[in-house]
């Protein structure tokens, strides 16, 4: 056979490959940089509308604040926390308010499906290497078991007692330059702290 | 507890004198001449009592039997009427007690930071920035505090975990400048531990032979700050303590009773103590016990939502706090243990509440109401990385932990011959200290004598050096530690000299009396750094045990019948009976403890035998 297609054949090949020349073309097309007229965006717009608001997350203003925080609960929070509790009911319902807006935010985050998540502590290298890295194991307490003797029959090992033990210079600061009153007496100098009502 | 020496006690009930040394402690000795029935429990803080009373023995046989009459009165009416009213509360009610204990470690360095750990040091001497909070300063996590820690969790048959993490505790108070303490709340490094309690460990009779208490977990956490309260609500502050490193054990609520509630706390106190853990004790303030009391209808269909580490069905609980002495655990969980079930009986009901108990008193006060639960908001510290234990260190400290108490007293009862009291008591005298002394004497006795059982020679190396040497006394010597024995065995008595003494006694070289005769003289050498040693005193004094001569029985046997000549007559009547009366007077005559009884009653028959014919 020396390339001699019959006319039939050639006629269908013809319309095969005329197709694909037609559908690359489009497809070209589409995927073209240049913008069709009738598909332009105006950023401008797009831009001036805002589609979410940090205002959807606070509590509806007109609404009144739910009681599941009663002032009993507020005033607990607050000693909980050694801060001054409210002097005026105004201040009370100002309190009031700004809670109920923090918890209404932490009941939308709440919302999210956690299931099976474990809370993340901190940030660390929770590889296989990094796990290694902070294993202690005898290599590291090497100094420490040199201070050890084992002691009588029963093999027991005992922490020698130094002297003075080097503390890198972590104690050598004024601790009382801290202190808001002080006291010297026979064995040396404490912080005073008074408990008396005032 | 100190050990009353015999020369006091002497001195305070026959001559009225208290002792001069001017002390705080000395009203204590005397209150405490006459010992009470709860001494007896105690083996280990009590143990020198009995040796008291066997020296005294010898020079005043009336004393031992008014202090016995003593006793026997003091129960009759002491505990008669209320035991009764007890055991008739107890049918009905269960008690139930689970024991927080803190325990300062054994470290260097406090936990968080490289200022190292003292004891009574110049207040606020070792502080670090960490330490009193200073704003900025980042915890370090001391590694080799874990140490003590693991050796601890260990001895108690912990499992250790392989990772742990750090939590905050959130609280005001002026002794923790952070306003929280770092402990280890949701992942402690250590759980599922158990102790186990025996009989001679104090527990109560209703719990048997052995008990064994589950330990819930054993976690790592920071000490407070000393505060020392002055008049006018004015409190001073040393921050020395703060940060140091404590282990808090958790027990389950698997105790029923008051007594093994407090042996419990007294035999972790040793187990610490022997794995060099934790080497500071209740009376100084190193361990503390807090307690949670709850009791329940005995046989009672009716289920309750309180339930603590897999127990289920328990009663309201409250926690007694401040408790500084083991006594203080059990008084204070009975008078609990009794105000709940009377306010239950009268109909009340059980608050959850916090109370105290001070020593002496009879009831337990409230310090802290439900209102007044404080909210830890409990929070995992992101300044803290896990802890990760190695495998490797876990097993090394496993088999190095040394031979525990348990096993010690098993040895010296098993091996050494001893009795469970007496194994206590050597073990718990100058921090085991005197239980190597007895060892060394054995070993050096064994040198002497290598045929001879060990059981015999640790019956009588024991005695000797339990209560011969318990009962010596000198004006020169210090009265708590006369032998000035260490913890490591020596003293001033070589154990080479009291072993060779004990084979001369024992091989009949030297009569009992002058045995002891001898120890006498081997302390008094010992104190004055003379240097003598057995050989020397006993050539020196010529104590060597010579036998009467037949000559000489002969002659101490005419003088016995010459002298009762009625009894002789008794005799030959026809009352042989009367015999022992003659051979007593033999002996009684003797004052070396020359004369053999059965040569004596030999001599004696002949004579009569004689005079009949």
């Amino acid at each position: 056979m020396s390339g001699f297609i019959c006319s039939r054949c050639r006629a269908s090949l013809q319309r095969v490959m005329h197709n694909q020349k037609r559908s690359i073309n489009r497809s070209v097309r589409e995927y073209s940089t240049k913008p069709r007229r009738a598909n332009l965006i105006d950023i401008n717009a797009l831009l001036s509308k805002s589609t979410w608001s940090v205002r959807s997350l606070l509590p509806d203003p007109n609404a009144p604040p739910s009681e599941e925080i009663t002032p009993a609960k507020l005033h607990h929070l607050l000693r909980l926390s050694a801060l001054p509790l409210p002097t005026s009911p105004k201040e009370e319902a100002e309190m009031l308010k700004t809670l109920h807006s923090q918890l209404h935010f932490v009941k939308d985050i709440q919302k999210v499906d956690t299931e099976g998540v474990e809370p993340l502590q901190s940030i660390r290298d929770e590889t296989e290497e990094g796990v290694k890295d902070i294993t202690i194991g005898m290599e590291e307490l090497k100094e420490a078991f040199e201070k050890e003797e084992i002691e009588g029959r029963n093999r027991r090992p005992r922490r020698r007692r130094v002297e003075v033990v080097d503390t890198n210079e972590v104690e050598d600061w004024d601790v009382l330059g801290t202190a808001g009153e002080k006291v010297e007496l026979a064995g040396g100098q404490y912080f005073v702290v008074r408990s008396g009502k005032e | 507890m100190a050990r009353i020496a015999p020369s006091v006690l002497r001195r305070y009930l026959f001559g009225g004198q208290l002792p001069a040394g001017g002390c705080l402690r000395q009203p204590r000795y005397c209150r405490s001449a006459a010992p009470s029935l709860s001494t007896k429990r105690y083996h280990g803080t009590q143990a020198p009592d009995t040796s008291t009373d066997s020296a005294l023995s010898e020079t005043t046989i009336p004393f031992r039997k008014q202090l016995k009459d003593e006793a026997k009165k003091r129960k009759a009416e002491g505990t008669g009427k209320k035991s009764k009213q007890n055991n008739q509360k107890l049918e009905n009610w269960e008690l139930t007690v689970g024991i927080e204990i803190h325990a300062q470690l054994n470290t260097e360095r406090k936990l968080f930071s490289a200022a190292s750990s003292s004891i009574n040091d110049v207040p606020n001497s070792h502080v670090a920035f960490f330490d009193v909070a200073m704003p900025g300063s980042q915890p370090i996590f001391q590694k080799e505090t874990l140490i003590p820690a693991l050796r601890a969790a260990l001895a108690l048959n912990c499992e250790i975990q392989k990772t742990s993490r750090f939590d905050r505790k959130h609280y005001f108070h002026w002794d923790q400048p952070a306003g929280y303490q770092i402990t280890q709340y949701y992942e402690p490094f250590a759980r599922d531990g158990y102790i186990t309690l025996y009989a001679h460990d104090g527990i109560a009779a209703e719990d048997g032979d052995e008990v064994r208490i589950g330990i819930k977990q054993i976690q790592m956490e920071q000490d407070t700050a000393k505060t020392i309260s002055q008049p006018g609500d004015i409190h001073l502050l040393d921050f020395n303590r703060v940060g140091l490193p404590l282990i808090e054990i958790i027990t389950l609520p698997q105790i029923h009773h008051p007594s093994t509630a407090a042996a419990l706390v007294r035999k972790i106190q040793i187990i610490l103590n022997a794995v060099d853990a934790c080497v500071l004790g209740m009376q100084s303030g190193g361990l503390r016990a807090d307690v949670n009391v709850s009791v329940r209808r005995r046989n009672s269909s009716s289920s309750s939502p309180n339930s603590y580490g897999g127990v289920t069905n328990l009663g309201q609980r409250t926690e007694i706090k401040n408790l500084s002495s083991f006594k203080a655990v059990e008084d204070a969980i009975i008078a609990e243990r009794d105000r709940q079930i009377d306010l239950l009986e009268a109909g009340g009901v059980i608050e959850g509440e916090t109370r105290g108990w001070t020593i002496g008193s009879t009831e337990t006060k409230r310090l802290r109401g439900k209102e007044g639960e404080v909210d830890y908001r409990y929070m995992p510290d992101p300044d803290l990385a896990p802890v990760v234990i190695g495998d490797d260190l876990v097993s090394h400290l496993k088999n190095t932990l040394g031979i525990l108490p348990d096993q010690d007293i098993n040895i010296l009862v098993e091996d050494y011959g001893l009795t469970t009291k007496d194994a206590m008591s050597l073990l718990s005298l100058n921090d085991g200290g005197t239980a190597e002394y007895f060892r060394n004497v054995v070993e050096e006795y064994l040198f002497l004598s290598p045929e001879e059982d060990l059981e015999k020679v640790g019956k009588l190396c024991g005695n000797w050096v339990l209560h011969e040497m318990g009962g010596l006394t000198h004006d020169l010597a210090d009265e708590e530690n006369p032998l000035k024995m260490t913890s490591s065995g020596s003293c001033l008595i070589p154990a080479s000299e009291l072993a060779q003494l004990l084979h001369y006694l024992s091989t009949d070289k030297i009569t009992g009396r002058t045995a002891k005769k001898v120890l006498a003289e081997l302390f008094a050498s010992g104190l004055y750094t003379r240097g003598h040693t057995t050989n020397s005193v006993i050539y020196r004094e010529g104590w060597w045990f010579t036998p009467l001569s037949e000559l000489e029985y002969e002659g101490l046997a005419k003088e016995v019948l010459d002298a009762n000549g009625k009894v002789v007559d008794e005799i030959l009547a026809g009352k042989q009976g009367k015999v022992n009366f003659l051979v007593g007077q033999m002996m009684r005559g003797d004052q070396d403890g020359r004369v053999d009884a059965s040569k004596a009653r030999e001599r004696v028959m002949k004579l009569i035998d004689a005079l009949k014919g």
